[in-house]
């Protein structure tokens, strides 16, 4: 069921996640669009959360903003003291350790194997970091086992942290600590994503790539997502014999890689089960100190891809 | 002792790996209800294409891992290239020996043919080289009249028939056991039952039908459906034909709910098979080919030069009963032995997907089902009155 509505300000809003936004050209929502959607999301007791593009918008918008509880997700160009999540794209997060918000940290891959040990000064500046590897899908073999060792090093950095008696919080090493389901972007099935001319998608990233695919418009005041069970977890076979609960489960990436928006690639479910096994290392370590508690429960297992399990599946 | 006769098993049912070459995509015929929507006499396979998708498929064990294969050749019609299969088979043979590959001496060669060049000299030259390790189908569809209502020639006008039926004799002399598989679309309901009758006639002991998975049925088509199918029923049980003749529509398997904890999965071999066409692009099934597919674009899984993604495969790979099914399957009462076509289904899913069943043959699955039910009553009932139960015709005392 539909719980958040995502809000586009404008055509040239920041990403916040694994698709790229290279649109140039401004578009920005109207004010009567934007104060139409949020009553919309009031009506339907959707959660709204508003992304900004890296330019100041204008006060009329800014305005109708207020009327709403939401979440402001905003590019570091930008960013103030009113943003709930700011978004960095490469790797100059000065501002953001200043600001010491909710962070994204958008990076590839080679980004991330060449400079992870700099993350830290971020990490401990800011009560959580999400890191979004934005060519997940991209990963080689070679990759998979670069990207355990960088793991195995995160996770000393981070139970160094704790050891000394703080708290940190890294979507890639510590959600998994907190989870006892599966916990996924939900685009299409608990999201749905507005762009700046009133029209749904199920996420931003199906915006940007078929702007005419729209799924309802906000005048006609319909949603209607065609084979909507496929965006959910019981409609897709691998994730919900998965516990890999962190993993974004990214369904535009799946279309992307597998035609099949309930079809995770072997990349996105090795990279997730590369996060899962170091925080279920993380687990052991932390609870040996006996210092903290953690519902969760992360057995050993000896894949790296539920793919693989799949004849045991009834 | 079981007083009916049994479908014959398909060889090495479900430890074969099944790879299917499209050699040509030109036919004799323009059949009415063919599937094949793009028909056309340009696109030919090469030998170098072949070759090039052979030397792949034998020089990654890995990723065909079953202990058999069967080597198919469709078109169109594959024996309008039988020179070019017969280089293909040839270099087949001679790789899986040189590799000491465990498909040597494990496999088939199969080939669903129209009939019509049969007793040619190339294609008997063909059969005599290659005969312990053949399939071959010829189809037929029933009595002349209900054969060429659909299947005939490029004109639109000449049936098929007499060509066909006049090599049925050297077939089943060459295949006594060879089944043969008829299609039913809406306009053949009529003529079922002495289309069955007739093949009996002919000496073919084995007829595997089924209808067509398009949604073409028209509204009454499930009633005469019906009615054909019991017909058939009595003359069978009546004639006493069920001895030695197996019809695959009547089946004591089908027609119950599911169990989903022991029966979730997917009835299409759709991903577990490999199709390669004249380009070298490599499908999950021939049904996802261009020329297979009404409104959607093909699944090109890979290409001779590239090979396999193997992403693209996982959703195939993954695809279950029920989260392909709408609840209205799930739940129904008569639900097994209703089957489906992948590539039928992504055709005609409302998104690019594969994971929408269509259920066009709701209807008619289940007065197939009413049928089946009144078959092996009267079966059942025949038997007993001569003392016996089905099975056993009273041997034993069950």
């Amino acid at each position: 069921m539909i719980g958040y509505l995502i809000i586009l300000l404008d055509h040239t809003s920041a990403s916040f996640c694994h698709y790229g936004n290279a649109a140039g050209e401004r578009k920005l929502m109207s004010v009567d669009t934007l104060r139409t959607a949020i009553r919309y999301a009031m009506v339907h007791n959707w959660a709204v959360q508003i992304v900004y593009p890296r330019y100041e918008v204008p006060d009329e918008l800014k305005a109708m903003i207020e009327t709403v509880d939401s979440c402001r997700i905003m590019p570091v160009e930008i960013a103030d003291g009113s943003a709930d999540v700011v978004v960095v794209d490469g790797w100059d997060f000065n501002k953001a350790v200043m600001l010491g918000k909710p962070t994204t940290l958008r990076i590839t891959k080679s980004e991330l194997f060449e400079r992870y040990a700099e993350l830290m000064p971020l990490l401990t500046a800011v009560p959580k970091l999400n890191v979004v590897i934005t060519d997940v899908h991209k990963f080689s073999k070679a990759d998979f086992e670069t990207y355990k060792t960088v793991m195995k090093d995160l996770r000393e950095k981070v139970a160094g942290v704790f050891l000394s008696g703080g708290r940190l919080s890294v979507n890639l090493l510590t959600d998994r600590l907190m989870l006892e389901q599966m916990n996924n972007c939900g685009a299409g099935d608990t999201s749905i994503t507005l762009s700046p001319d009133g029209k749904f998608y199920i996420c931003p990233a199906f915006y940007y790539d078929a702007p005419d695919d729209s799924v309802g418009s906000l005048c006609d005041d319909d949603i209607a997502i065609d084979n909507a069970y496929l965006y959910t977890l019981k409609g897709a076979p691998i994730c919900r014999h998965c516990d890999a609960w962190h993993c974004k489960r990214c369904v535009w990436m799946n279309r992307l890689t597998t035609r099949e928006v309930n079809t995770p690639s072997h990349e996105q479910c090795v990279v997730a089960h590369i996060e899962r096994d170091a925080s279920r290392l993380l687990l052991d370590e932390l609870n040996e100190m006996g210092k903290y508690e953690f519902n969760s429960d992360i057995p050993e297992i000896d894949y790296f891809d539920p793919f693989e399990t799949r004849d045991l599946w009834k | 002792m079981d007083v009916t006769k049994k479908e014959a098993p398909i060889w090495n049912e479900g430890m074969s790996k099944n790879i299917t070459f499209i050699v040509t995509k030109d036919c004799q015929l323009a059949c009415k209800y063919c599937y094949l929507v793009g028909k056309n006499a340009k696109e030919r396979m090469s030998f170098d294409v072949a070759k090039k998708a052979i030397d792949y498929i034998l020089a990654n064990k890995h990723l065909f891992e079953e202990p058999s294969v069967i080597w198919d050749f469709i078109g169109g019609e594959p024996f309008l290239e039988i020179d070019l299969i017969d280089r293909i088979c040839d270099y087949v043979k001679t790789e899986m020996y040189r590799l000491n590959h465990p498909w040597f001496n494990n496999y088939r060669l199969s080939f669903s043919t129209n009939g019509i060049n049969y007793d040619s000299d190339k294609v008997q030259h063909f059969i005599a080289k290659n005969h312990s390790h053949l399939s071959i189908g010829i189809t037929i569809d029933g009595t002349r009249r209900k054969h060429d209502l659909n299947r005939v020639y490029k004109d639109g006008i000449r049936g098929s028939y007499d060509d066909v039926v006049r090599n049925i004799p050297l077939w089943l002399k060459q295949f006594p056991d060879g089944g043969k598989k008829v299609t039913i679309a809406s306009a053949d309901i009529p003529y079922i039952k002495e289309s069955v009758m007739h093949l009996y006639s002919l000496g073919i002991r084995q007829v595997n039908i089924n209808v067509v998975f398009e949604d073409v049925w028209q509204e009454g088509d499930d009633k005469l459906f019906e009615e054909q199918l019991m017909l058939l029923a009595d003359e069978i049980i009546d004639g006493g034909w069920y001895e030695n003749y197996a019809c695959s529509f009547f089946s004591e398997t089908i027609g119950k709910p599911l169990d989903l904890e022991c029966d979730n999965m997917n009835w299409c071999g759709a991903g577990r098979m490999l199709s390669i066409d004249a380009a070298g692009n490599f499908y999950p099934c021939t049904r996802f080919a261009a020329y297979s597919l009404r409104s959607k674009e093909p699944i090109i899984i890979g290409n001779v030069n590239d090979g396999i993604n193997q992403n693209l495969l996982r959703p195939f790979l993954t695809l279950d009963l029920v989260t392909q099914s709408p609840r209205k399957c799930i739940e129904c009462e008569v639900a097994s032995g209703c089957a489906w076509c992948q590539g039928e289904n992504y055709d005609a899913a409302i998104t690019n997907t594969i994971y929408q069943r269509s259920t066009a043959i709701c209807k008619m699955h289940k007065a197939r089902v009413r049928a089946n039910n009144y078959y092996w009553r009267k079966l059942y009932h025949k038997i007993d009155m001569k003392g016996g139960c089905v099975r056993c015709q009273g041997v034993c005392n069950c």
